[in-house]
């Protein structure tokens, strides 16, 4: 799950929504699905308040250079 | 020996002979100039020279002079036309043909049109606007009048992060930009990669266009480019109107926020990129997109545990009604409610057939059980049983 951009982690989030909207949902899984919605959002609020270690790196050899 | 006058004596003849011809004469002419040195503050007064070439040949040259009266002049023209005092400008102006006795000949002038300057202006930025859309049909279409190019049809990304910022080393634009980014209220991470370069005068856009292709080998890295000037009038808008910066950044393939501080007026690159105005205008506008993903991200949490919490509600409420349903059908609370159970030998009895005349039978009540013996069956036609 790390390696997700914000993107897909927005759109796994979405999809989770709309799957425990419809009436179809199993009681049993959602638990599950709550941990899954968790580590989503708070990857995505991570995201948005840390910079990936690449960007850094990046930002850096240019400075150097 | 021939006759001598003293060097102020004939300087005199001349200014005299000149002030008749022209006195009370004024010309307006248009003129490109040149040796436009900066103001210097301590001198009230302002020597230019007016030049006509024709190829290369120098046609006519003479010294010209703005006395501080006409100083203002040249504040106003840079103010209205957005174009700093330089030589090589052509200048249209009414002058009055003096001469002073130390500065010799010279034109003073009394007033700038700033209209001739803003014509021009506006025809070379229009004569490069159509050249643009003739010249580069795949990157810029204007449609009513609206620049629909490669670089404003790239979508920005939702969340930005990485920033490529042009600005000029230590100027306003590079501090409001950074200052609005790094402070923001949300405590969003930016990693800001500053390339910096002049960005006013005669270079600038080739300084800026040198800035672009190196963003380009790294394009990658970024989310975006911004690029940013501080205000003021004295700012001219020449660089984001030459042609060669115009077609490049139309079609450069990041983002390109502008905010090169005008209120008012508009560049052509302004045009052809996504124009933000000012420096703290470009951070704020970053600030809000990521700021609107993040509502939704909210809103989308939000829906998802208000759905989790009313599934559980419905099923803890199914389950309450279950309960309740199992409790009303026991046999302890069908006794309570006035009913009888009949068995035999412990049996219940459910279908009266299994009962025969004769046979002993218990009624079972609430608290108590009636032994009894079948002395006689018969139907019974109760419609309300």
């Amino acid at each position: 799950m790390k390696d997700l951009t914000y993107n897909q982690a927005y759109s796994q989030l979405e999809a989770l929504v709309i799957e425990i909207e419809s009436d179809a949902i199993q009681l049993d899984t959602l638990a599950d699905k709550v941990k899954q919605a968790n580590a989503l959002i708070q990857l995505c609020e991570a995201k948005l308040r840390t910079i990936e270690k690449e960007v850094n790196d990046a930002v850096n050899t240019k400075n150097k250079g | 020996m021939p006759q001598k006058i003293k060097l102020s004596e004939l300087v005199d003849q001349i200014r005299g002979t000149l002030q008749q011809q022209f006195a009370g004469e004024v010309f307006w002419i248009t003129s490109e100039i040149t040796n436009v040195k900066p103001q210097d503050y301590n001198r009230p007064y302002r020597f230019i020279t007016f030049i006509e070439k024709e190829g290369n040949a120098t046609r006519a040259q003479i010294n010209g002079v703005f006395w501080s009266s006409a100083l203002h002049q040249i504040d106003e023209f840079e103010r209205i036309t957005k174009q700093s005092f330089v030589s090589g400008l052509e200048l249209t102006c009414k002058v009055r043909v003096s001469f002073n006795n130390r500065y010799g000949l010279q034109l003073e002038v009394l007033e700038i049109d700033c209209s001739y300057a803003l014509g021009k202006i506006e025809l070379q930025r229009q004569q490069t606007i159509d050249r643009l859309v003739t010249e580069n049909a795949a990157t810029i279409k204007s449609v009513d009048g609206q620049f629909i190019t490669f670089n404003n049809s790239l979508r920005l990304p939702d969340l930005i992060q990485r920033i490529a910022l042009i600005t000029a080393p230590n100027s306003d634009g590079q501090r409001d930009f950074n200052k609005e980014i790094q402070n923001n209220k949300h405590e969003y991470a930016f990693a800001v990669t500053e390339y910096l370069t002049q960005i006013q005068g005669d270079n600038a856009h080739l300084l800026i266009l040198q800035q672009l292709k190196l963003i380009e080998q790294s394009k990658e890295q970024f989310d975006l480019v911004a690029i940013v000037r501080g205000g003021g009038s004295q700012t001219d808008f020449k660089p984001f109107d030459e042609y060669e910066l115009c077609r490049y950044t139309a079609a450069f393939p990041i983002p390109i926020l502008t905010g090169i501080g005008h209120d008012r007026n508009t560049s052509i690159v302004d045009l052809l990129c996504h124009q933000h105005k000012t420096p703290t205008k470009v951070a704020t506008y970053i600030i809000d997109r990521n700021f609107s993903f993040e509502a939704e991200l909210i809103d989308l949490k939000e829906r998802f545990f208000d759905r989790v919490k009313s599934l559980m509600e419905e099923a803890n409420s199914d389950l309450n009604d279950m309960k309740r349903l199992v409790k009303s059908l026991s046999p302890s609370a069908i006794l309570n409610r006035g009913f009888a159970m009949i068995t035999i030998n412990d049996r219940i009895i459910t279908d009266p057939a299994q009962i025969h005349e004769h046979d002993t039978i218990q009624t079972v009540l609430r608290n108590e059980i009636i032994h009894s013996t079948v002395t006689k069956k018969s139907p019974h036609e109760r419609p309300d049983l």
